[in-house]
This record gives structure tokens, sequence and C-alpha cells, in this order.
């Protein structure tokens, strides 16, 4: 490979060519060279990786468009006449340089290489299997909607096009990734997205020094990587197209990534994240009332077994004496302080939650009956924590479910253990400490410029017209909430 | 991000494990650690406090319990001052003492009457004491005999004891529920004395005290409120009987429902009302320069029970019968006036802080000997009485020969 500079141009020979590619690609076995000879003279090469094109269309619109119309034109063979004339397909590109075309290679490209010529054809005919569209499993929705993204990027951006039939939809893409070249592509409404988002967004992509590009996460990362660290996710990602389409129509744009069915969205914000695509597919009175649980469910989640802890081991004064003297019963006879058994449960949830999630499905009932007897009652019968325990555990589990982002959701299960590690040490004194702590962090967080806790901190009027409620749509026809 | 970064980072969470694991903790207790305290009684004996607290024990409060142990224990244990004599209960005792949850505080009559205010020092004092416990008198028995009762509701005889102090206080008036905070009023506030509600226990005090008191449906003995103490500052003076306790409450303004039975006028029968509310206004005045009470009280009631031979149909009736229960009201309001003005002459009823508010001046001169000035005053009472509904029949059902003939 060395004595070949695969740097270089295309030479006019031939055989040199399909060597270089050859050995550029280290002898893959993938690799499908064929050779076609037109008219006794003119000799020409089609490469293309095996199971990145579209054989059939290989086979038609290259190989016997060649072959036959060749002939019967009788026209001198050259790479643009190939280009206009005989090949039938809707990207042809003509290219000199060799790192171009070995790039439109490994994208499914059929590379078509003539003999005396330095130039070659990078015919675009990609066709790999691909997943069918299905339901959203990440986001699961009554009624409404019930595609999801798919791992192909012109899936997934038709699918948002589809639902957005406006001139002023842009798509931009821009390859990242220096070895997987990942497509990413950028959907934004012209006029309703800010310039500078957009601006800072490709900036930020074009500069980018990854590596590889797999998923949603490693561009995450990369585009926030300036900004405080916190736990809390900066970028929703949504399998469901309706809820991408409602993005960009908010002045959001949307983040495709080639390959991963998660489509990002910027800015973010937290109230984002606490919405179901279903609250505006249901009553608005129904989906205001979902969005309280949702806001009680996450305070619940975050606190309920720290706020246990607090009550149980510093003010027992603050329970009702019936509550009091019932957990006093149930506490009788548990070896550990309240903190340990809150640990220890928790610990075993998430294990088993893991496990769940991890494992074939088929043997996902197992770990079920398992998780039920185990933490639920044994461990109660064999006096290792209390029952009521247990039901905070429940309650606390269950309210997570509740949250409809799974990376908020993410975030909840980890400050609670934080949470539950203060209320041991400081009750309800460093609990209070903790929330004020933890909404300084939130208020000082941004994204994209744009402050997290909008509409909240700073509150804007307005906007919570849909926040923590969602009045009628005829009450609420402004998109101000996301733009700064 | 170098090294020296992280480094620094590394440093602050060791501070601030440290931080936690040093400082915190320093007054956790776990609930298996402490024993709730529900009643505390305070007796008198050989000169010293003898202090008895109820405190539960949680094994019996869950539902798997299936020993025949009692639900709560009594400790008790004699010191000069009340909070000695609470820590040194640990000797006897393995675990601490919780006070935040008692409910109850009962003295006996000894302590009462020689007064209560050094025992209620430290109960206000002390951090883990929630001030709204209820309090009573002990009368006959000791505080400690009280608190060693076994009572049928509740599993728990403090609970039994709040509750049914609580509910009679609201439904039947002659009891009164003093909590502490009240009770610091009532001792602080210049023109008005405290009082507090004597509890007591029917039948054989020494069977009820084991479990067999429960164990079949009449219980041997009991727990009973009865009457409410005059105190003349913070000592015991003496007992009301119930219709003057009765009229306490209207006075008052504790009466939140009650019933009264009135003699029919034509006969010796009687009928009951009950009360639905009672609204009291003193309106103090100054007549040829001497304290003059006008209490005005609007009560609402209705029929309860009915045996005079009356048709409830006609309003003329019903107005009898109104006016025969507002005469029967002012008796009991003015007859317990006059005991308290002549047996005990302490101004309970707060027509001193009634004064204080209207006329400030006089009553700086009177303050000094404002209970001899209560013992003499005039009182009046107008009562505007609404005598409503009278349930679901009208007349009384008789059907004895005499009076079908009619």
């Amino acid at each position: 490979m060395a004595s070949i500079n695969h740097q270089s141009a295309f030479s006019d020979r031939l055989d040199l060519n399909i060597k270089s590619i050859q050995s550029i690609m280290g002898e893959s076995s993938d690799l499908i060279v064929r050779e076609i000879t037109v008219m006794q003279q003119i000799r020409l090469a089609l490469i293309f990786l095996d199971g990145m094109v579209e054989k059939h269309l290989v086979q038609d619109s290259l190989i016997s468009a060649i072959l036959d119309r060749v002939y019967d034109e009788m026209k001198p063979v050259t790479v643009h006449y190939l280009k206009e004339s005989i090949i039938a397909s809707d990207e042809v590109q003509l290219t000199a340089s060799r790192e171009e075309a070995m790039d439109q290679l490994l994208s499914g490209s059929v590379l078509v290489l003539l003999d005396h010529s330095r130039e070659a054809l990078a015919v675009s005919l990609p066709g790999w299997e691909d997943r069918a569209i299905t339901e959203s499993k990440a986001q699961p929705v009554v009624r409404g909607p019930q595609q999801s993204f798919t791992e192909s990027l012109h899936t997934n951006t038709t699918l948002v096009r589809r639902r957005v039939k406006d001139v002023r939809v842009r798509v931009q893409t821009i390859p990242v990734g220096s070895m997987t070249k990942t497509d990413i592509t950028i959907m934004y409404v012209q006029g309703i997205a800010g310039d500078q988002l957009i601006r800072q967004l490709t900036e930020r992509l074009r500069n980018s020094q990854l590596e590889k590009v797999l998923e949603g996460e490693y561009i995450e990362e990369w585009l926030l990587k300036d900004k405080p660290r916190t736990i809390f996710p900066l970028l929703y990602n949504t399998d469901r197209p309706d809820v991408i389409a409602a993005g960009i129509l908010d002045g959001k744009a949307a983040i495709f990534i080639d390959g991963s069915p998660f489509v990002l969205l910027a800015p973010s914000l937290f109230a984002d994240f606490m919405q179901s695509a279903e609250d505006y597919y249901e009553s608005y009175i129904y989906s205001s009332l979902i969005r309280m649980l949702r806001y009680l469910s996450l305070f619940i989640c975050m606190f309920a077994p720290a706020i246990y802890i607090a009550l149980t081991t510093y003010h027992q004064d603050m329970l009702p004496t019936q509550l009091l003297l019932s957990l006093a019963a149930q506490r009788e006879g548990v070896p550990f302080p309240a903190f340990i058994e809150a640990v220890l449960m928790e610990v075993t949830f998430e294990i088993l939650r893991e496990a769940g999630i991890r494992m074939p499905r088929t043997i996902g009932q197992a770990v079920s009956i398992v998780g039920t007897i185990v933490i639920g009652q044994a461990a109660v019968e064999a006096s290792i924590v209390s029952a009521a325990m247990v039901i905070v555990l429940a309650i606390t589990a269950i309210s997570n479910f509740v949250i409809p982002s799974y990376s908020m959701s993410i975030a909840i299960r980890i400050l609670r253990f934080i949470f539950m590690g203060l209320a041991a040490a400081f009750g309800a004194f460093g609990l209070t400490i903790g929330i004020i702590v933890l909404v300084i962090h939130l208020c000082g967080l941004q994204s994209f410029g744009v402050p997290y806790m909008r509409p909240y901190a700073p509150y804007k009027a307005d906007a919570q017209k849909d926040a923590l409620v969602r009045l009628p749509y005829r009450l609420n026809t402004k998109r101000s909430r996301q733009r700064s | 991000m170098h090294l020296g970064t992280y480094r620094r980072i590394g440093y602050r969470m060791v501070l601030a494990l440290l931080l936690i694991s040093l400082t915190g903790c320093w007054n956790r207790r776990e609930l298996n650690e402490i024993s709730t305290v529900l009643a505390m009684g305070i007796d008198r004996a050989d000169g010293q406090y003898e202090v008895s607290v109820q405190v539960v024990d949680p094994i019996q409060m869950s539902q798997k319990s299936n020993t025949q142990r009692s639900a709560t224990i009594v400790y008790s244990e004699k010191a000069p001052t009340l909070f000695e004599a609470l820590r040194k209960s640990t000797t006897s005792a393995p675990r601490r003492m919780y006070l935040s949850h008692m409910t109850f505080l009962l003295f006996d009559e000894t302590v009462a009457r020689e007064g209560i205010k050094q025992t209620l020092d430290f109960l206000l004092r002390d951090h883990e004491v929630r001030p709204d416990f209820n309090m009573a008198v002990a009368r006959e028995y000791s505080a400690k005999q009280m608190l060693s009762l076994v009572t049928p509701m509740e599993v728990l005889p403090a609970m039994d004891l709040m509750k049914s102090l609580r509910v009679s206080a609201k439904a039947w008036a002659p009891t009164s529920a003093v909590n502490v905070v009240s009770m610091m009023q009532m001792l602080t506030k210049d023109g008005l004395e405290p009082i507090l509600t004597g509890l007591t226990i029917a039948g054989d005090a020494k069977k009820g005290i084991t479990s067999k008191n429960v164990a079949q449906p009449a219980t041997f003995a009991n727990f009973k409120y009865q009457g409410i103490g005059v105190f003349r500052d913070d000592r015991l003076l003496g007992w009301l009987n119930e219709s003057d306790s009765k009229s306490y409450a209207y006075i008052t303004n504790h009466v939140t429902s009650t019933v009264a039975n009135v003699t029919c006028m034509d006969s010796d029968d009687k009928f009951v009302v009950e009360v639905l509310g009672a609204k009291t206004k003193m309106q103090p005045s100054i007549r040829s320069g001497k304290p003059y009470m006008t209490m005005k009280i609007d009560v609402r009631a209705n029929v309860g029970e009915m045996h005079c031979m009356m048709d409830l149909s006609k309003p003329k009736d019903m107005y009898k019968l109104q006016t025969e229960a507002a005469k029967r009201l002012n008796q009991v309001i003015m007859s317990g006036i006059r005991h308290v003005q002549q047996r005990y002459g302490v101004d309970i009823y707060g027509f001193g802080e009634a004064f204080h508010r209207k006329y400030p001046k006089d009553w700086h001169r009177w303050k000094a000997d404002w209970n001899q000035r209560f013992e003499d005053m005039p009182v009046e009472i107008q009562i505007h009485y609404q005598l409503g509904k009278f349930g679901k029949i009208i007349s009384p059902f008789d059907n004895s020969p005499e009076t079908r003939k009619e």
C-alpha cells in the first residue's frame, strides 16, 4: 500500500487505477471489480462494495446500459459522454480525486473507471437492508402518529418533510467524523429558527475533530463541549417525527444523524423534557392535568427516598403520631439505619432495571418475577428492610417512568442518590441546601444561548400558556418560547 | 482538561466527603432507638415529682404482632425536678424518651393544688416538646394510675384520653380541651384565670389496670372526664359541677354542639334540644362607677327529643318551646356564674380581660383587686334563641287512651 500514493489523482491507465483502489482497500473481499470491454478496445471497470449498492440497478442502469447503448450510438466513449447520455441514474458525480472517489465508494456508489481517462464517475446507487418504519418504542403514545424514525437518514428527513410542507424548510448536510464520515443533517425553518443558532451549529459541526459518530450523543458532547458540566440533558432527543416537526416549527434546529433513529433538537429546555407529544393530541384539560402530574412525579422520584430518610432519622416530630408509630413498628427489628436500607433497595432496583433493559426479551419475565419476590416480599419478611421502604422505593421507581424523556429520567435517578446522602447526613437541612444548589445550577444552564429553565426562570408570562399547563390552541398561537 | 484540573476536583470531592462524614449525622436517631412518649403524668410523692410516661411498644403496633404484651409501657421515676426524672427513666428503659409526640399531660390533684407552673417550664423550654398537648387533672386517683389504665377502644390509652377529651369538648361542652398554649395564655393574661378538665376512673381501678379490663364488652373500669377545675393563678381551688361547667363553656364560646333538657311548661315531662352552635359576646360597661357585664348569646338549636304534648307543626308552640329553652339556658348560665362568684371568686371567664380591652384606664385601677370586684359584679344575659327543626316526626307518638280521646 505504501508503494502506491493514494493521495494522488488517477492515472490514465485502467489497470493501475484498479490496482491502487484494491490496494487502498487492502484487497477486501467485498470489493467487487467488474471489467467490461466495449467494441473490442474500450475498457471499463465498475467498482463497488458488495451489499452497499442496489445490485439489480447496477445491472440495469450501468452494465446493460453501457453494453447496449454504446454499441448502438457508436460515439467516442468518454466519461462525459457516459455521464450525460448513457448512465441511467439520478446522482452521478465526476471526480478526478481518488480520495473523493473512495469516499463515494464507501458510501454506496459505483465507481466507473474508463481506460485512458484521469477522471472517474461515481454513480450513487446505494441500496442496503434497512429497518422498516415501526412504532415508536422510546416514546409511545396512545393517540397520535405512531411512526418512528429509522436508521436511514433519508427516510428520517422525509418523515419530517412530509409533515411540514413549506418552502422555507432548509436541509443542510455535513459529514462528520474522520473515520465514520457520518452524514449529519440539520433541518430548520428559515425565518423561524434564529440565524445565530444555525451558524453556530454548522460551524461547530464543520470544525469537529471527532473520529466517529455512531449516535447523537457523540454530536451532543461535541456541540456542548464548552458548556458547564451538568447531569441534565441539554439536547432533546426523540425518535418521533411529529415531535421533530413541532420542534422545527417552534424555531428549533433538528439534527439528524445517519445511522441513528434518534434525532436531536437544539435548543432544548427543561420544560421540553417534561412534555410528551400526546399533550398536544389530547384535550387540553387532560394534558394540563397530566403535565402537573408529571412534575409531581418528578418531585417524588427525586425526593421521596430522601424525605423518607430525613423524616425517619431526624424529624420524627414532623410525622403524624399514628404514622410515626406504624413506621416505628415496621422498623422494629430492621438491622440497618434508614439510609443503608434505602441505598440497598435503590441499588437493587437499579440492578434489576439495568438487567431488564439489557436482557434478551424472552427471559425478561424471569427477572421481574425474581425482582418482585426479592425486593417485595423476601426482604421485608426477613426483616432486612421495612415495608415502608419498599413502598417508598416502588412509588419512586414508578414515578421515574412517568417522566417522558429517558435522558431526563436518568438525570433524576442519579440526583436521587445525592439527595439521599444529603438527607442521611444533614436531614431536611441538607435536603434544603441541596435543592437550593440544584435550582441555582438549573437556572445557570443554557442550551444554545437559551436559559434552560425558561419559561419558569426567567419567567415569561406569555409562555406559561404552554408550560405547566397547555391552554387551548385558540389561546396559544405564539411560538415564542424557545426564541431568545 | 489536563491532569491538574482532575486533581483539583479530586481534592474538592475528598473535602466534601470529609465534611459529610465528620459533621453529619450528629443528632441522628433511628426510629428503633427512640421511645415515643404519648402521655405524661406528674404526681407528688415524698416532696418530689414522680413522673410517669406512657410509651408505645412499637412491636404491638404492627399488624403481625401476636404476643400478649401490652401496647404501652409506663415508666415512672422520682426526682426533685421534671427533667431529672425524665432522664432518670433511662435507667430502667432501653431507649431515650422522645417527647415530640406527647399528646396528653396529666397532673394529680396534689400537684394541681400546689401549682403547675414549675412543671410547665421544662415542657415549654425543651425544643423537642411540641406545645399542642392537652392537659387534665386526675381526680381521686394518681396520674400514674390513670396512665396505667387499659382502655377499651384505642390500643393506645393516651390516644383514647386525647380523642375522648376533644370529642366530648366538641359534642358535650362540660369538658374543656385545654392545650398547653391556651394554658399559657390563661396563666399570663390579666383578668383571666385558668381552668382544667378533671379526669377520673369510674369502676374498679385495680382491675382496670390489667389486660382483663378489655377482655369483655363491659370494662371493669374506664376513665371519665368530670367537671372543670377552677384555678387561682396556677393553683387548683376546686371543681365545678356539670351544669356549671356547661355554663363556663357557653360563656367562653366553647360550645360547638351540646344537648340540654328542658322541662315542659305544662307537665313534668321534658324535651331535649340539640344545640348546633352558640356565640357569646361580652359587652362590658360601667354603671355607677362599677363594672357591669352584659352578655349577648346567640343559640341555634333543633328539637332532639320531645315528650311534651304539643303540636310542633304550629309555629306558636314552637315559639313556646323556644322561650322555655332560652329561659332554661339563662338559668344554667346564671347559676354557673353565681357559683363561681360566690364559691371561688376567681374570674375564669375572662370578664376582666374584656374590661381591660374596653376600659384600659379603669382596668388599671381595678386590676389589683379584680377578683373582689368580680365577686360582686352584676351580670346580665340576653339570649337570642333560635329553635329550628323538629326532626322527622312531628308530635311525640302516643297511643295512651286518655290522649286519644281528645
